[in-house]
């Protein structure tokens, strides 16, 4: 039965990534991305991840996808009109170079996962609480792990930083380009 | 969920490479972030694979798979809101969100 349901959330994450790529509607594809990390974070549900589970909701499905689907907004993508003059797969070039690079990856990370020769499992562990009590993860993360923790939170701090001098708006030479344009309306 | 490692390693491999695919092929800058994010996605389900077989063989739970997780969703986050503040920043200038415009920008 949980078997069952890993291979329906696979399938679904697999289909809704194949979506995301395929369909001509930004709008579309952030909504088929959010169905994909949603798929994902049921199978780190199965796996004993819960806590994982909840990150990937909350962050993933939550932030990130708010974040695309804003800017998908912002800048009106999903209108048909202005997405009609950008045909999908444009170059055949493009189209089977990327389709080679991609089976090229899928063909050695295949190969990978076979040669890695894994020991076998007889049972997968799956305690009471899950793989991911959060003390373990606290006690790795703010011992072993300080020092990226901290790194981190700097470049965190870096990005809050950096959008927003990369998004402000250069009012000095906005200011002074629209004045010729509304003197040329007045006057006509 | 007694599914074992190698079939995770397969639907990680299989969403890297549907990423990498929607890198190459599609134009569309928010598209191609949203392939990077499909593909760090897929490196934390091998993470978290690999976690779980060792948690399996050695009979208990080592953190390092899971910390890695977290740090990677935090990139993740944070390469999004550069990006998608660059896309803004570009469309500002270029009124288009298409790649095959980005080279004569860059003159």
């Amino acid at each position: 039965m949980v078997d069952l349901l890993f291979y329906v959330a696979a399938l679904l994450s697999v289909l809704c990534a194949l979506g995301v790529v395929i369909s001509e509607n930004p709008v579309q594809s952030v909504l088929m991305l959010l169905g994909s990390f949603l798929g994902i974070a049921v199978i780190y549900l199965l796996a004993g991840f819960q806590f994982l589970a909840a990150i990937q909701v909350l962050v993933y499905g939550g932030a990130i996808m708010v974040l695309f689907l804003f800017v998908v907004m912002l800048l009106n993508l999903g209108d048909p009109e202005v997405q009609a003059d950008e045909p999908l797969f444009h170059g055949r070039g493009r189209v089977t170079g990327g389709l080679g690079v991609a089976l090229a990856a899928l063909a050695v990370l295949l190969t990978a996962s076979r040669g890695t020769a894994l020991a076998p499992v007889e049972t997968y562990l799956w305690p009471e609480g899950g793989l991911d009590p959060l003390l373990g993860m606290a006690e790795a993360m703010f011992g072993r792990y300080v020092l990226p923790f901290e790194a981190a939170s700097v470049l965190l701090l870096a990005t809050a930083v950096g959008v927003m001098a990369l998004a402000k708006r250069q009012r000095t030479k906005r200011a002074i380009a629209p004045a010729p344009l509304e003197s040329k309306e007045a006057a006509a | 969920m007694s599914v074992p490692t190698e079939q995770l390693l397969v639907l990680s491999a299989l969403l890297f490479s549907i990423g990498v695919a929607g890198f190459f092929v599609r134009r569309n800058v928010i598209v191609v972030l949203m392939s990077i994010e499909l593909m760090l996605n897929a490196a934390n389900l091998a993470f978290l694979a690999g976690a779980r077989h060792h948690a399996s063989l050695a009979g208990e739970w080592q953190a390092e798979g899971p910390v890695m997780v977290t740090f990677v969703i935090a990139v993740a986050a944070v390469e999004a809101a550069v990006g998608l503040a660059l896309v803004i920043a570009y469309y500002r200038r270029k009124r288009t969100v298409s790649l095959d415009q980005l080279t004569p920008t860059l003159d």
